[in-house]
């Protein structure tokens, strides 16, 4: 296997006599999106304060290209571009003024480099203005710049879909995973959202008061699990149960009017189709969660991710 | 080192991209035209006969009669100030004819706005650091391949050379307002003043750069002592009321324990170098040597805890 980007070595961290982060172990190769996920106050973005060495760890070390983030500092953040919680920067001054303050930081980055990343992340028609007057999302597609503006190995964006609509999910998603598969950068991301983390990750870690508990790799997981757990609201209700367990051959529970049952998520807008020709009336379909969901649950004790 | 120029670059971009700076340069500009207005209005102020003409030697003569007459009575000091007995002596001893309030006194008299400046670097000193924790930029702005104890130092000269840049504006913005309301009599004329009872002169142009240089010394003191604070504490308001406090507050603090045998330790009976240029120490026994010690510890003890809690702390959340 070829050598991880960055590498988490029994990573501690003990605020107070609070252990906060209990001894954390994870590599991450380039070209991957990790996700990190769990709920608030998990360790997320403790983990990634130690990571870019905002903060002292209280034991062990983060490795990035192999150097040491506490013995070569220079060495290792040059390699790391990254946002930590909110994309704060400075209002008063225009976006291009804040990609111009961060290039300087930094070796060699050129005129032209702060031009086409403003362009990668499609702010060339505001960045003239202040950043006082720009939307949330805006604020992040400029963090993502600033983060990208070095051409780094790793990427690291703490919750980046944080306050953002759907579409700004959907675009940001997109930057992401174009990063990881044509530019071979190692991005982790980190989120409380579950749904989120699915759609954009090539593996996932979930956290959970300062540990980690487990890794899966999203691929492998959807694939066991493109089945979806269907209830579905319908009168007269035998005559519904007698059709659907004829049109997916499984076993349908009732229970009041709602039915339950299991299929393939691709299916489930034939199966609809298919009540609607009986003239069955419908009057709500839910898809619950599917069994990467189950799994992650399970893990982490229901209810905890909000 | 060529990316310390340019996060000296950065810093002052941050600086003057913020409204406070140039309100604070306005406030400054308006408030010595302000008085030169004033002072040009108020002849109570610049007034006072100067006796300027052929025979001057006769008048200072004369009014030196007249005070040591009077002597006793409570003089009252009129400007600009041909009372003082010696001064006027020694002016007539050494063929030094007085002259008219003109742009020269006009600046040695702006020497008191340097307590406005005082001000506003410690408004920009205590903001630099704890500015961009407030901001949240701090996160971004140390994630980057410089170390900390560099990207201070970066902010410690900036706030340097904002002092001497609103120094050098009030100095020059004092000589050019007094040359339009009060004219300037020549570029060497001659100052007589009064140090620890020993009449002295100099060339004016020197004397009153000299005094600047010296009030920069407590100036810098003033907006270490706030950046030291805004660095451990990393709160600008704190920062910015405890050294306004303190600046406020020195003198009456050195007088509280004026007659305690540690007094002369205190950071602000050493602070105004002036007084040896001028006038008397505060506390006795102080000396030139002395003083520049003292204030010498207080400023490496400043940096040093700066930079300690500025390097060596966590970055946590707000
Ligand atoms: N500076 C601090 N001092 C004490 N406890 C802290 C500090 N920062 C974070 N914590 C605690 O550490 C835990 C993890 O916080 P955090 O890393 O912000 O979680 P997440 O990013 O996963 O929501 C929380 O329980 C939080 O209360
Ligand atoms: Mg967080």
């Amino acid at each position: 296997m070829t050598e991880p980007v960055m590498k988490l070595k029994n990573v501690k961290k003990t605020i107070g006599k609070k252990e906060i982060i209990k001894g954390l172990n994870f590599d991450i190769y380039g070209g991957e999106v990790f996700g990190f996920l769990g709920p608030n106050g998990a360790g997320k973005t403790t983990t990634i304060r130690m990571m870019v060495g905002l903060m002292n760890m209280s034991a062990g070390d983060v490795l990035i290209k192999g150097r040491s983030i506490n013995k070569e500092f220079k060495e290792a953040i040059r390699h790391v571009g990254g946002i930590v919680e909110n994309p704060e920067m400075y209002p008063f001054m225009s976006g291009w003024k804040n990609l111009v303050h961060y290039a300087r930081m930094m070796p060699d980055i050129t005129e032209e480099r702060i031009i086409q990343v403003v362009r990668l992340v499609g702010l060339e028609n505001r960045i003239k203005e202040k950043v006082g007057k720009y939307s949330l999302g805006m604020r992040q597609r400029l963090g993502i710049a600033q983060a990208l503006l070095h051409n780094p190995s790793v990427l690291i964006l703490d919750e980046p879909t944080n306050g953002l609509d759907p579409s700004g999910i959907r675009e940001i998603r997109a930057y992401i995973r174009e990063l990881a598969e044509e530019e071979g950068v190692a991005v982790i991301v980190s989120s409380h959202i579950l749904s989120e983390m699915e759609m954009m990750c090539d593996r996932i870690g979930i956290i959970k008061n300062g540990e980690l508990i487990a890794i899966q790799s999203v691929t492998d997981a959807l694939q066991q699990t493109d089945e979806k757990e269907v209830s579905i609201e319908a009168a007269p209700v035998d005559e519904a149960k007698a059709a659907l367990q004829e049109l997916t051959g499984r076993n349908v529970q009732l229970n009041g009017n709602v039915l339950t049952f299991t299929i393939e998520k691709e299916m489930i807008p034939k199966v609809v189709t298919d009540l609607v020709h009986k003239q069955i009336q419908i009057y709500g379909v839910h898809a619950n969660r599917s069994t990467l969901e189950d799994k992650f649950l399970d893990l982490i004790g229901e209810g905890v991710i909000e | 080192m060529s990316n310390f120029f340019q996060l000296i670059r950065n810093e002052h971009m941050k600086l003057y991209s913020q409204k406070a700076t140039w309100i604070m340069a306005a406030i400054l500009v308006v408030l010595v035209i302000g008085m030169g207005g004033l002072f040009k209005i108020d002849e109570a102020i610049t007034g006072g006969e100067v006796p300027t003409g052929d025979n001057w030697k006769e008048e200072l003569q004369q009014q030196n009669e007249q005070l040591m007459s009077q002597e006793g009575q409570a003089q009252e000091v009129a400007y600009p100030g041909y009372t003082n007995v010696e001064e006027n002596q020694y002016r007539i001893e050494n063929d030094l004819p007085p002259t008219e309030y003109n742009a020269w006194d006009f600046v040695r008299d702006n020497r008191g706005f340097v307590a406005l400046v005082s001000l506003f670097t410690i408004i920009v000193a205590a903001g630099i650091t704890a500015n961009e924790f407030r901001w949240g930029t701090i996160k971004l702005l140390l994630i980057r391949p410089i170390s900390r104890t560099k990207i201070l130092l970066a902010k410690y000269v900036s706030v340097v050379i904002y002092a001497l840049t609103m120094l050098v504006l009030l100095y020059v913005l004092s000589f050019i307002i007094g040359v339009i309301f009060f004219g300037m009599d020549s570029f060497s004329q001659t100052y007589v003043y009064n140090q620890a009872g020993e009449i002295k002169d100099a060339g004016i142009f020197a004397f009153t750069v000299s005094q600047y240089m010296l009030s920069f010394v407590e100036l810098i003191m003033m907006a270490t002592f706030a950046f030291m604070i805004a660095s451990v504490f990393r709160n600008t308001s704190l920062a910015i009321g405890l050294a306004i406090f303190l600046m406020m507050a020195g003198s009456s603090i050195v007088l509280f324990f004026m007659n305690k045998e540690w007094a002369k330790y205190i950071l602000f009976a050493n602070t105004d170098l002036t007084q040896f240029m001028e006038g008397t120490p505060m506390v006795a026994d102080l000396t030139l040597g002395f003083s520049i010690t003292v204030i010498a510890v207080y400023y490496l003890v400043f940096l040093l805890l700066s930079w300690f809690f500025f390097t060596k702390s966590d970055v946590a959340g707000s």
